[in-house]
C-alpha cells in the first residue's frame, strides 16, 4: 500500500501564471471554453473559477485600500481538497466517487449517473458536472500519473513551488517550518488551512494563507453531511408519530365502537 | 452559512418529486390507517389514496430519472454497476449478490425506499382496482394484508421525510443549517396528501358525509402539527432567517406556506363547515398550493443566495464570522460523532464511506497510458 500523498500550496510563492491549469488541461485532455473566455471587468483572471473544465483555477484576489492608492494580490491555486472525511465521497450514491489507495479521492466516471448530490454536499463548490459527459468532473489527483509514479502535472508545471507535492507527512512538517519562517520574518497573518484534523478530518491539499480563510473562499466551518442526519432523522421520526397518532385517532371509528356502541352512530352522521 | 458552494441545479424535476412524492406518501400512509382503523365507510374513501399513491409515485420516479444527467444509469442508485457492468453474463444473480446502500446517505436509502415504496403502494393499487375482489380481501385480512400495511406505513413515512433531510445533509446555504426540514416535510406531505384525497372524493363524488367529516378531522390535526413544525422550523433558522428573507425564494417559501397553505385553510376549518363541498375544495386547493410554495421556495432559496453573493448575508455573517480561525472547527461538536464511516476517518485510514463499486481490472481514465 502507498503511503497517503498531498499537495502543500504555499499561496505566498503563488505568481499567477497559471501554468498549474495549463498543464492540468493538457494532461487531462480538458478543452477550453467555447468561446473563449474574456476579462470579466471585475479582476485580471479571467478563467472565473474552478469548473468541469477548470480541475484547476487559480484565483486572483485583488483588494485596495479605501482611498485606492495600495493595492495587494493574493493569489492561490485552488483545487480539490482531497478531504479525508469527505462530502462528496460520503453521500455519493452509486459509489462512482472513491477512495484510491493514494488516499485520494477520485470520480469513476462509468459509474457515475449525474444524480449531482456530490454538488450540493462540497463545502469547496470543486464539483461540476460536465455538459458533454453527463457526469461529475474534478482533480483526479492525476490518479494514473501517480500509478505509473509521476507527480500530478500541476505540481511538475509550477515554476514557483508554490504547489508542492510529495507524501503527506513530509509535506505537513515543510508546512509548519515555513509558518515558522514567516511568523519570524514579522508575516503574522500566516497560517495553515487544513493541515491539521481542524477542518474535515484533514485536507491532502492543503493550504497555507496570508488572511483569512474567507478571503481566499474557503469555508472556515465546511461540514460533514453525515454528522445532521441522526437529529434530523430524530425530528422526523417524532413529527411521523404524531402524524400518525393524529391519523388513528380521526379515524378511531373501530376501536371507539368497541367500548361504547352507542356513541358510534351519532359521530358524523353514519351508521 | 457557506456561499463558497457551487449549485447542484436541482430544478423542476426535483421540485415536483418532492411535492407529488409528498402527496403519494400522505395519502398513502393515512389510507392505510383508515383501512386498519376506520369502518367500512372510511375504507371506501381509502381506496382514493391507493389510487393517488402509485400512479403518482411512478410518475415521480420518471421525474427523477429524466433529472439525472444520465437517465440510462439510474439502477447505479441500487446496485453496484461496475461489478455488474463487469460480468453482464451472470446476470440478475450478480445484481442479487451486488446491492449498494449507503445507510448513512439519505439518497442511497431514499432510492432503496422509493422502490419499496412503488412495491407497496402497487399492491394497494391493484387491491383497489377491483373493490371486495380477491387482492383486496387478502390485503385486508390476511397476513400478507398486515405485512404490506407495516411496511407501506413505515416507508410511506420515511418517503415523506428523507428528502427534507436529504437537504439538510449538504453544504448548501440554509439546508444544511437546519435540521427541521425532515419533520416539514412529513408533516406537510400529511396535509397535502390528506387534501388531494379530498379533492379527488369531492371531484369523483366518493366518500360518504361521516368519513368526509373525519377526513376533515385528521386533515385539521395535520395542518396544526404542521403550523408548529412550521414555526419550529423559522425559529431554528435563526439570524439566517434575515438574508432568506431577503431573497425572492425565500419569500415565497416563508410567506406562500405560512399564508396559503397553513393560516388560511386552517381559517377555512375555522370558518367554513369543510362537509360542505365548496369549502372542501377551497381548502384542498389551498393546502395543496401552499405545499408546492414550500417544496418550490425551500429548494430554490439557496441557488438566490449563492447567486446574489456575500451581500445578501452582510450583517448575519458578520456575527457569525468574527473570527473565523479560532472557529475552524470539524463540523458542529455538539452532533453525534461517528454515524458513518467517513466520520472520524483519519488520513490514510482505510477506504472510509467507499463502497467498493470497481471492477476487479480497475484502471483510472488516462490519456497517456490506457488511450482513454
Amino acid at each position: 500500500m502507498p503511503e497517503p500523498v498531498g499537495f502543500f500550496t504555499d499561496t505566498t510563492l503563488c505568481i499567477g501564471c497559471k501554468a498549474c491549469q495549463v498543464a492540468c488541461h493538457q494532461w487531462n485532455d480538458l478543452p477550453s471554453r467555447v468561446p473563449l473566455p474574456v476579462l470579466s471587468g471585475n479582476s485580471y483572471d479571467n478563467t472565473g473559477s474552478l469548473s468541469d473544465l477548470n480541475w484547476r483555477h487559480v484565483k486572483f484576489i485583488e483588494q485596495f485600500s479605501p482611498d485606492r492608492n495600495q493595492a495587494a494580490w493574493l493569489m492561490m491555486s485552488d483545487v480539490c481538497k482531497h478531504c479525508a472525511n469527505a462530502p462528496c465521497l460520503e453521500v455519493c450514491p452509486t459509489g462512482a466517487l472513491l477512495r484510491t489507495e493514494f488516499d485520494t479521492v477520485y470520480i469513476n466516471e462509468p459509474a457515475c449517473n449525474g444524480c449531482r448530490d456530490c454538488i450540493a454536499a462540497c463545502p469547496f463548490g470543486v464539483i461540476h458536472t460536465s455538459p458533454s459527459k453527463g457526469v461529475a468532473q474534478k482533480c483526479t489527483f492525476c490518479y494514473d500519473r501517480l500509478q505509473h509514479g509521476l507527480t500530478p502535472s500541476c505540481a511538475q508545471a509550477c515554476p514557483t513551488q508554490s504547489i508542492l507535492f510529495g507524501p503527506l507527512k513530509q509535506l505537513q512538517e515543510k508546512a509548519r517550518a515555513r509558518v515558522a519562517q514567516l511568523h519570524k520574518q514579522g508575516v503574522e497573518e500566516a497560517q495553515l488551512y487544513g493541515v491539521d484534523d481542524n477542518v474535515l478530518g484533514g485536507l491532502n491539499a492543503f493550504y497555507l494563507l496570508v488572511d483569512k480563510p474567507e478571503t481566499y473562499g474557503l469555508p472556515s466551518e465546511p461540514k460533514l453531511p453525515s454528522r445532521r442526519v441522526p437529529r434530523s432523522s430524530v425530528a422526523a421520526i417524532v413529527a411521523g408519530i404524531l402524524s400518525l397518532l393524529g391519523a388513528v385517532f380521526a379515524f378511531r371509528e373501530r376501536t371507539r365502537r368497541g367500548r361504547t356502541p352507542a356513541a358510534a352512530p351519532g359521530e358524523g352522521g353514519t351508521r | 452559512m457557506n456561499l463558497f458552494v457551487a449549485d447542484p441545479q436541482w430544478g423542476w424535476w426535483i421540485i415536483l418529486y418532492f411535492f407529488l412524492g409528498g402527496i403519494a406518501a400522505g395519502a398513502y400512509f393515512q389510507a392505510l390507517v383508515m383501512d386498519v382503523v376506520g369502518n367500512d365507510e372510511d375504507r371506501e374513501l381509502a381506496r382514493a389514496g391507493y389510487w393517488l399513491a402509485f400512479p403518482l409515485i411512478a410518475l415521480c420516479g420518471l421525474f427523477l430519472t429524466v433529472d439525472l444527467s444520465q437517465p440510462t444509469r439510474f439502477w447505479h442508485m441500487l446496485f453496484r454497476s461496475e461489478l455488474v457492468d463487469a460480468a453482464p453474463a451472470a446476470g440478475w444473480r450478480l445484481l442479487a449478490g451486488a446491492p449498494l446502500l449507503k445507510y448513512w446517505s439519505p439518497m442511497s436509502v431514499g432510492s432503496w425506499a422509493l422502490t419499496l415504496f412503488g412495491l407497496c403502494s402497487f399492491l394497494s393499487f391493484l387491491g383497489s382496482l377491483w373493490p371486495g375482489g380477491r387482492l383486496e380481501r387478502l390485503l385486508r385480512h390476511g397476513i400478507l394484508g398486515r405485512v404490506v400495511a407495516a411496511t407501506g406505513c413505515g416507508v410511506g413515512l420515511f418517503v415523506a421525510s428523507y428528502t427534507g433531510v436529504l437537504l439538510t445533509a449538504t453544504n448548501q446555504p440554509f439546508w444544511s443549517d437546519n435540521v427541521l426540514i425532515g419533520a416539514l416535510f412529513l408533516t406537510s406531505a400529511a396535509s397535502t396528501g390528506l387534501a388531494a384525497m379530498l379533492l379527488l372524493a369531492r371531484v369523483w363524488g366518493i366518500g360518504s358525509p361521516g368519513a368526509l367529516a373525519r377526513l376533515g378531522k385528521a386533515d385539521r390535526w395535520a395542518l396544526t402539527l404542521e403550523l408548529v413544525v412550521f414555526v419550529s422550523f423559522l425559529a431554528a433558522a435563526g439570524g439566517w432567517l434575515v438574508p432568506v428573507l431577503r431573497t425572492w425564494h425565500g419569500l415565497v417559501l416563508v410567506a406562500g406556506t405560512l399564508v396559503v397553505g397553513l393560516l388560511a385553510p386552517l381559517a377555512v376549518h375555522r370558518f367554513a363547515d369543510v362537509s360542505g363541498r365548496r369549502a372542501a375544495l377551497a381548502l384542498s386547493a389551498l393546502v395543496l398550493a401552499g405545499g408546492f410554495l414550500l417544496r418550490y421556495g425551500l429548494v430554490t432559496t439557496p441557488g438566490e443566495l449563492l447567486e446574489r453573493g456575500p451581500a445578501v448575508v452582510d450583517g448575519a455573517a458578520a456575527a457569525a464570522q468574527k473570527n473565523p480561525v479560532s472557529r475552524v472547527v470539524h463540523g458542529d461538536p455538539t452532533q453525534p460523532v461517528g454515524f458513518s464511516p467517513e466520520d472520524g476517518r483519519l488520513q490514510g485510514d482505510g477506504p472510509g464511506a467507499d463502497p467498493g463499486n470497481r471492477r476487479p481490472d480497475f484502471r483510472p481514465r488516462s490519456k497517456v497510458f490506457n488511450g482513454d
